[in-house]
């Protein structure tokens, strides 16, 4: 199933970028702790702030074709990933609206969630040095790539029982 | 104002040396040898020159080598390793396209580039702010 294969080369692919990303903001921040240079004693991400081009590393946008994408930006003390849900129609969108509901109230129980999702992206993430044990942050990866396999599935499979049920309205009638 | 000047010369040189190679990619394609034409693309790769024109006309030609690729696996047996840090910060130019033929091949790549390479690849692509592609 081409489908199939392609979502899991996609997920495969941001795992594995954001593993990296994780290890490319702690290495940098073991060998300095990077206070942030303004203020004094707060550790203000980096990744939304932008203040220093020198603490910030390359964005990267992975895309899954035209409609779904991942948008991952690592600085030096944080990570912001943010998504764009495949809605090709109507139903599509009411559907993802209801899940990504449904899943933020789960992502807040690990503080992660943007309150608003970056311009042109259903959904944000914010990891901060504030996650810090290292175990957290790979639960953290686990959860995100494990909702956007539920978001796949959990939609094709609404559809699919939707279509189902118009479909019988119709025979009955 | 000198130094704009200097970079457009260095510009038009470059982008008479990717035409060149390009010639040399189209018959390595001819002649069914995809891996020899994405080493040809990837070498030389004008990655620290700020000029767009430049990491465009690159790119393009990298772009075809990769969509000439059909045996993946059967590409990293040919592959030197010295091309995988460059070859993947072209993937992730290729992953922000969104054009969905591309981000397949892509994905495909990525997934055995990264097992082959590890995630230090990766991490040097996001953190080589300086030659970017």
């Amino acid at each position: 199933m081409v489908g199939a294969n392609t979502l899991r080369l996609y997920l495969t692919c941001i795992r594995n970028t954001l593993d990296a990303a994780m290890c490319a903001a702690s290495a940098v921040c073991h060998l300095q702790n990077f206070p942030c240079q303004e203020v004094e004693r707060h550790n203000k991400p980096e990744v939304e702030l932008k203040t220093s081009p020198e603490l910030l590393l390359n964005p990267v946008l992975i895309c899954r074709n035209e409609a779904e994408k991942c948008l991952i930006e690592t600085s030096i003390n944080s990570l912001r990933i943010s998504l764009k849900v495949k809605q090709a129609d109507e139903l599509e969108n009411i559907l993802t609206k209801k899940f990504l509901r449904f899943l933020s109230m789960r992502a807040e129980a690990f503080q992660v969630l943007r309150r608003k999702p970056v311009q042109g992206y259903d959904i944000s993430f914010l990891i901060t040095n504030y996650h810090c044990e290292e175990m957290q942050k790979h639960k953290l990866i686990d959860f995100i790539v494990q909702f956007m396999e539920d978001i796949d599935k959990e939609i094709s499979e609404l559809k699919m029982s939707e279509h189902t049920r118009q479909a019988g309205g119709y025979r009955v009638s | 104002m000198a130094e704009d000047h200097v970079e457009a010369d260095n510009a038009e040189a470059i982008i008479a040396r990717i035409e060149h190679k390009s010639r040399k990619i189209e018959s390595l394609l001819k002649q069914y040898r995809p891996v020899e034409a994405l080493k040809t693309a990837l070498e030389g790769s004008p990655p620290n020159t700020r000029d767009e024109r430049c990491k465009s006309a690159n790119w393009i030609m990298v772009h075809r080598a990769i969509m000439a690729i059909k045996d993946v696996d059967g590409m990293f047996s040919s592959l030197d390793p010295e091309y995988y840090d460059i070859l993947m910060k072209y993937l992730y130019r290729g992953l922000s396209t969104g054009d969905r033929p591309t981000c397949d091949q892509c994905l495909r790549i990525h997934e055995k580039l990264t097992e082959r390479a590890g995630l230090g690849c990766i991490l040097r692509s996001l953190a080589d702010t300086v030659n970017t592609v």
